[in-house]
């Protein structure tokens, strides 16, 4: 399953790439001409003078050897320059993700069994910053928390633990603004639903504790649909990662995706799809298990019935 | 694509609207300065000089370093990390004048060059310059097998020889006078052969590490990182005391988050041009910018004379018709001088007198709609069509574009915008398909050195690198070959004054405007070189601390 996704990933991005215009050896000069020996040169190298079929088969032999190739503008393995930079990446989505979990779930039950401000202030909150996209979302956090108030820096990396947590939490925070919104809603309105239902006003009749009602019929009920959701959102924050990690200057696979895309580093773009197409997978496959938990009368492997 | 692209999108948008807005009615700009006066009077080539020592700073470039060997430098990123740690043979000014730099040069006759390395001239392991290292050096320029971007300029070279224990001798096929402009900028950076061969093909990339003879040094390079060097505390020039411990030259893609960088002190300093936050940055407190002489031009770049714009009238009508003070103002926010030439008048660097004269003797080209379409009409031209290649995503560029739109619109030619994707706009310049259909399309060039010849001599020579739609002027072709091989630097001058003249009126390009260099420093730092030859110079030996953090 994993195989074929990133088997199928690998081609089309390929191919994608091969067919969109530019050539990643002028990019190297910045738009000036460069002398064409220079360049025909460089394009056998690269072998970029070959046959697409032929290319993608170069690549694709050199990936089942464990080679991921070279960079074609910085000269260096492309498995090196991954792993500098997937940490900052995981580290982020990490960050954000618990940012997610803890605040969206946490006021998304909390406005569900109660009503009143906290709900009505929640659900106007929300139904905002739902809306707010991650790259304004940045602009504002940049503007107020670092620019003004000086908390926290306004680019870059750390260097030790505690000051790349520092440095990762406006981004994290502008990662997470608006998936937290929508998990926190959708956590309010399943707990909502599940409150009303048959079997726990029943529960309560028979004078289950209320705390009890609420953690093994509400929460555990209402957990399906959030992990649901859950799952999906942070899978996306993957992909979403890229306009944080540019807005704030980070080293992450993200930007330098986009960053590589641009100068057409076929092999660039290649290494890091396979990494975040892995990480799409797993993260899905985790939602799976995880349903098998909560729900024991799906069996993974199963088929929907 | 990402944010920064959406808001430079909106930007764009912003600023065209501004630019058509006020491209009627602006009144001609009346400034006559005096014969022989300066032409860029009011800028300053150089920051004061640091006095006190400074830990860390990191320099922003707009996009991260891809490389540091000097063979493949042909870009801001790359041009200001090599240009911080390694020298060439000869040195350019701040002021673009080119004098001594690892070695001096003498001319026994036209064809010969010989070049004395200094004396007690190291690399940072303490090894000395040997004639064998610059030898080594020049000749990786041509060497086939290294695919370097330079090897044109050394086509009027013979042979390259060491003829001493301290010389090298350059003969020439015929004389060059714009090799040494070459030699004092990246084609001319020496570096050790021996440290290079071991390194082989990691040479200057992120896995390898390079040897160069500037007063700061080499310490890592990590992508996404950045590059970052280090103080030399051996440097072979007494007089030169590196202030600063250490520069990170850091990749920084987005205009937004480098300006919070800079107010918040997350960033130390950068150059730039015709940034859209300039007002944001020249009020605020912690930030200081110099304005220094640019040696680059904003141009739009002929690239079909089969079509409308092969007639020269044309051309001048559209150029009469642009409004350049409007673009200045809203695009580069001031930070550019209206054109009276092709170039820049910052890339005067040598016969400054003889270029000055003959600048100011040449008009302004300010905005005359009348003249525009008196021209129009003589050229019959009403009506018809230009197409002009262009992104929406790069602001400047699409802002422009919106000024070319509204001045043909108001001479009754029709201006038809074709946008393509800011990745995709490096195939204007590379790739005949993408200018197929394309009558022109916008451009900040430059030269390798102080000299308008250096960027006029690659779209108006026959086979030029940037003579796309081979314009051939015999005049210009003939004053700038005599001018290559003429000795006298105000006869050169004089020579290639005679060029932009006839380039200012036929037009090969129409010249928007001559970008000046933003030298961008927090307050608590000085000494940086403030014009464009940052490019092609060490930098940052001045540069240090102002003392009053």
């Amino acid at each position: 399953m994993l195989l074929a996704s990133l088997l199928v990933a690998s081609f089309v991005i390929f191919a994608a790439m091969y067919l969109a215009p530019g050539n990643p050896i002028a990019a190297l000069s910045g738009g000036r001409s460069l002398p064409p020996d220079s360049l025909r040169i460089l394009e056998q190298r690269y072998h970029l003078n070959e046959p697409f079929l032929v290319q993608y088969w170069y690549w694709l032999r050199n990936v089942l050897h464990g080679n991921l190739g070279i960079s074609i503008t910085l000269r260096e393995n492309v498995s090196t320059l991954i792993a500098s930079r997937i940490w900052t990446t995981a580290g982020l989505v990490l960050y954000a993700s618990i940012i997610i979990l803890t605040i969206g779930i946490g006021l998304g039950v909390l406005s569900g069994l109660r009503h009143g401000a906290l709900d009505t202030s929640t659900l106007v909150v929300t139904g905002i910053s739902a809306a707010i996209p991650a790259f304004v979302a940045a602009i504002v956090l940049i503007l107020l928390f670092a620019v003004k108030l000086g908390w926290f820096p306004a680019l870059g990396n750390g260097t030790s633990f505690l000051s790349n947590v520092r440095h990762l939490t406006l981004p994290a925070f502008a990662l997470a603004v608006s998936s937290l919104a929508i998990v926190a809603r959708v956590t309010r309105a399943s707990v909502r639903e599940e409150s009303t239902r048959e079997h726990v006003q029943t529960a309560v009749s028979r004078g289950i504790p209320t705390r009890q009602v609420i953690w093994r019929h509400v929460l555990r009920n209402a957990a399906i649909p959030v992990t649901t959701i859950s799952g999906i959102t942070i899978a996306s924050l993957i992909a979403l990662a890229a306009v944080v990690e540019v807005a704030f200057s980070l080293n992450g696979l993200g930007a330098y995706l986009v960053g590589s895309a641009q100068s057409k580093d076929l092999a660039v773009v290649q290494g890091i799809s396979l990494v975040l197409v892995t990480a799409f997978v797993v993260v899905n496959m985790l939602v799976d298990i995880l349903y098998a938990v909560l729900d024991p009368r799906v069996s993974l492997g199963g088929r929907a019935e | 694509m990402t944010g920064r692209r959406n808001l430079f999108g909106a930007a764009a948008v912003a600023v065209a609207l501004v630019l058509v807005a006020s491209a009627c009615g602006r009144s001609a700009n009346t400034s006559t300065p005096t014969p022989g006066s300066s032409a860029t009077a009011g800028l300053v080539v150089t920051s004061p000089k640091g006095t006190a020592p400074v830990g860390s700073i990191v320099w922003a470039v707009y996009r991260d370093v891809n490389s540091l060997d000097p063979i493949y430098a042909f870009d801001y990123p790359e041009n200001t990390a090599d240009s911080l740690m390694c020298e060439s043979l000869l040195r350019q000014a701040p002021d673009g004048s080119i004098g001594p730099g690892i070695a001096t040069l003498s001319t026994p006759n036209a064809t010969t060059l010989v070049f004395t390395i200094k004396p007690g001239v190291t690399f940072w392991n303490g090894n000395p310059v040997t004639p064998d290292d610059v030898v080594y050096s020049l000749e990786r320029n041509t060497d086939p097998k290294w695919a370097g971007f330079y090897p044109q300029v050394f086509n009027r070279v013979q042979s390259i020889e060491a003829t001493g224990s301290d010389q090298v001798t350059i003969t020439l096929k015929q004389p060059d006078y714009w090799l040494q402009g070459e030699l004092a900028s990246i084609p001319g950076i020496v570096l050790e052969k021996s440290f290079v061969e071991q390194q082989g093909k990691n040479y200057g990339t992120p896995a390898g590490k390079i040897m160069c003879t500037g007063a700061y040094m080499f310490q890592s390079f990590k992508p996404g990182v950045g590059v970052t060097a280090i103080a030399n505390p051996h440097y072979w020039n007494p007089a030169v005391h590196p202030l600063v411990q250490s520069i990170l030259i850091k990749g920084i893609s987005d205009v937004n988050t480098f300006t919070s960088g800079m107010l918040t002190g997350a960033v130390q300093g950068a150059y730039d041009f015709g940034i859209p936050t300039l007002d944001q940055l020249k009020s605020n407190s912690n930030v200081k910018v110099y304005t220094g002489p640019g040696w680059s031009t904003d141009a739009f770049i002929v690239d079909n004379l089969k079509g409308p714009l092969g007639n020269v009238k044309v051309r001048q009508a559209l150029s009469y018709a642009l409004d350049r003070q409007g673009m200045i103002d809203s695009v580069y926010k001031g930070a550019a001088l209206m054109p009276r030439w092709q170039s820049n008048p910052g890339t005067f660097g040598y016969g400054t007198s003889v270029f000055n004269a003959a600048y100011n003797s040449s008009p302004v080209m300010n905005q005359d709609m009348a003249k525009a379409k008196s021209l129009m009409q003589e050229a019959g031209a009403s009506g018809q069509t230009i197409t002009i290649g262009m992104s929406s995503q790069l602001v400047n560029i699409a802002a422009i574009a919106g000024a070319y739109a509204a001045a043909g619109k108001a001479i009754g030619l029709n201006v038809k915008l074709k946008s393509v994707s800011a990745a995709n706009y490096i195939n204007f310049f590379i790739d005949p398909k993408a200018r197929a259909g394309v009558d022109g399309f916008l451009t900040v060039n430059y030269g390798d050195y102080a000299d308008p010849a250096s960027l006029l001599a690659t779209f108006v020579l026959p086979g030029g690198s940037q003579n796309f739609d081979g314009y051939n002027n015999p005049k210009i072709t003939s004053d700038l070959e005599t001018a290559r091989s003429t000795a006298d630097p105000n006869k050169r001058a004089q020579l290639v004054s005679d060029a932009e003249k006839i380039a200012a009126v036929d037009l090969p390009w129409i010249p928007n405007l001559q970008p000046t260099n933003l030298l961008i420093l927090s307050k608590n730092v000085t000494g940086a070189v403030a014009s464009f030859a940052y490019m092609f110079a060490p930098w940052a030996d001045n540069l240090g601390g102002t003392g009053s953090s």
